[in-house]
């Protein structure tokens, strides 16, 4: 029983971040952005999660400081690809490389570390008790004592479909996507859409990398999103952008990774280690198939 | 041409000033800090062949990068490739000794096939199931990293060695060196000549070339495009392979954790700010090399870290790219405007 539930929990974590930030990269999947600079916003985020956490001592500051780095790289992400009209691609390749360099930078400049800073100043955020649910013997463990983050992401993906569905906004994000000169001759900018899109993104991404410095670890390391960033961008193209599909896949990716751990006992750390990227191969795999199959039909 | 040139200048200036604002907000002397770094890097004949020397990989991969991104196949993978041709390469080092003239090149190819087996992993799976190559090849450059980290840990590791590393390869596989100048260079020159002359001056190239601007139309006009899809990249694999295998050859001597590191993103980067041109990415590697090699020099002197010439490169690849396209819309208004003028008057 014990295995089952820690593997549980193991998904649970692992999926969160990919899940934050696949859920921003829904919004400006919708908006009709292609936006890959998810791995730079969430390393950007862990970076000042961390920064913030450490001179204030106090997580909240860290969030928010998460959230403003994330939101730094959202805007020049949007003053490159959508003021300049440069390539997004090529825009977003570009802000990952920034992000890279900017958080060894200053990790070098004001902590005078190369690879890891980690420090116990730095105030990890708090894990979470629900009442009465954890006193439910095999439900309450898996589903209480998560970090707060987790169950913030809970709520970002009923929101996130909320508003992607049922509100205006929502109706012109996807009108943004589908058909923007249409929305711009019906008297709504579309960039101005696109523009908030990207900076939700950079919030969602921002919470993702506090959660990576301050509550899956509570230290910051060089490129610490290891790919995350890619992983999400895959989950968004699987599902087409839906948010409960998003959740569904990070879900099974935080399960591959948990898997990963538990077959340390029996193979070599950097074949476990695989198991996500393997996992996110035959996902498309699976996905592209599926997608023949609609056609030949 | 001379607009092409004066708009490149023109971004890296702009690059670095901003690189210069932040140093004087962080109380550092940017003249000097810059000076120290072109110092470092190019202030004598042998320092520039040694910085040449250190550009190779560079080049090589950006090379991979822009042929890919000029022909369509968004190939990203070249720091597996990268990893993959270095590790095939050492494995031959390891195993098998023949006479330089012979080893040299037998390891150079072995490097090449490395890289071509990897990147040939995601054309297979372009070809046959259909999937995006642009993240199958993410996704096999974490999947290269872990792999070699393990065949250097277990199969290939060194006795007594405190460190992930394999042996030291034969003697005869080393590339020779002439005082700071590494016979690489001339491996390199010779690649990028080929390149070259295949992108324009060869049908192939011309498919290539045509298929990366507009697939549909290259199709419609006979190109055969899954193959071509095929072909460039098996050759950018090849091409980033090459860039692991000669640092091998050239460098430690052996595969060391950490050995494509350095050069993870930078082919990318090169290609992107060279726009796929062959003779742009040769320039804008060797640029990058200068500012790499001199980093180090600027960091031992005037003790800014040598991080920040990361965030340079990025930024000049941001502004360079941002810069051509929005002098282009530029010129082509006032070209527009003056072409209204003579025709009313």
């Amino acid at each position: 029983m014990n295995i089952f539930t820690g593997l549980i929990k193991g998904m649970i974590s692992a999926a969160t971040p990919i899940l934050l930030a696949a859920l921003g990269g829904s919004l400006t999947y919708y908006a009709g952005i292609f936006n890959i600079a998810m791995e730079g916003m969430m390393l950007s985020g862990a970076f000042f999660a961390m920064l913030g956490s450490y001179y204030f001592h106090s997580w909240p500051i860290g969030i928010l400081f998460a959230i403003l780095g994330a939101i730094l790289m959202a805007l020049i992400f949007i003053l490159f690809a959508v003021v300049l009209k440069m390539d997004e691609f090529i825009t977003g390749i570009g802000l990952n490389l920034f992000a890279v360099g900017l958080t060894t930078y200053m990790l070098r400049q004001i902590f005078s570390v190369k690879g890891a800073f980690s420090d116990p100043g730095i105030v990890s955020i708090p894990k979470v008790d629900i009442p009465l649910i954890k006193d439910i013997p095999v439900l309450g463990e898996i589903l209480s004592g998560h970090n707060l983050i987790v169950y913030l992401t809970l709520l970002a993906t009923i929101l996130v479909s909320y508003i992607v569905f049922k509100t205006r906004f929502g109706l012109r994000l996807r009108a943004a996507g589908y058909n923007r000169t249409c929305l711009d001759t019906s008297g709504v900018s579309a960039n101005k859409i696109r523009i908030w899109s990207l900076i939700l993104c950079g919030v969602l991404c921002g919470l993702a990398g506090a959660y990576l410095s301050l509550g899956y670890v509570t230290l910051f390391s060089e490129g610490m999103s290891a790919g995350r960033g890619w992983i999400s961008l895959a989950a968004v193209i699987l599902v087409s952008g839906n948010p409960t599909g998003i959740a569904l896949i990070s879900l099974l990716f935080g399960f591959t990774d948990g898997l990963g751990l538990f077959l340390q006992q029996s193979l070599p750390s950097q074949f476990t280690s695989m198991v996500p990227y393997l996992a996110t191969l035959i996902a498309l795999f699976v996905y592209s198939m599926r997608l023949k199959k609609k056609l030949t039909v | 041409m001379k607009r092409k040139v004066l708009i490149n200048v023109v971004g890296i200036l702009l690059a670095f000033l901003l690189g210069a604002l932040v140093m004087i907000l962080q109380g550092y002397n940017p003249l000097e800090t810059y000076f120290r770094l072109f110092e470092y890097s190019l202030g004598s004949p042998s320092k520039i062949s040694y910085t040449l020397t250190k550009s190779v990989p560079l080049i090589l991969t950006g090379l991979s990068a822009s042929v890919a991104f000029a022909s369509g196949p968004i190939n990203l993978g070249q720091p597996g490739q990268f990893l993959m041709g270095a590790l095939l390469a050492t494995i031959g080092g390891l195993y098998i000794d023949m006479p330089p003239v012979l080893m040299i090149p037998f390891l150079l190819v072995l490097a090449m096939v490395g890289g071509a087996l990897w990147s040939g992993v995601a054309a297979l799976c372009k070809h046959f199931f259909n999937m995006s190559e642009f993240i199958t090849t993410l996704m096999l450059n974490m999947i290269a990293d872990f792999f070699t980290f393990w065949a250097i840990s277990y199969p290939f590791f060194e006795e007594n060695a405190n460190y992930p590393q394999t042996p030291l390869i034969a003697k005869n596989g080393w590339m020779p060196d002439w005082g700071n100048f590494g016979s690489s260079v001339l491996v390199m020159l010779i690649a990028v000549a080929i390149i070259w002359f295949i992108m324009n001056r060869t049908t192939a190239g011309y498919e290539w070339r045509i298929s990366g601007q507009n697939s549909l139309f290259s199709r419609l006009g006979g190109v055969n495009v899954n193959k071509n899809y095929i072909l460039v990249m098996l050759l950018t694999g090849a091409l980033a392979g090459l860039a692991g295998g000669l640092v091998v050859m050239s460098g430690p001597h052996r595969f060391i954790k950490g050995l494509g590191a350095n050069y993870a993103w930078d082919g990318v980067m090169i290609a992107m700010v060279a726009n796929s041109g062959v003779i742009l990415t040769l320039l804008f590697g060797f640029f990058f090399g200068i500012l790499q090699t001199g980093s180090l020099g600027m960091e031992l002197i005037t003790a800014v870290p040598r991080e920040l010439i990361q965030v340079l490169q990025a930024v000049i690849v941001l502004i360079v790219v941002a810069g051509r396209g929005y002098f282009e819309t530029l010129f082509a208004a006032m070209e527009a405007k003056r072409k209204m003028k003579e025709r009313t008057t």
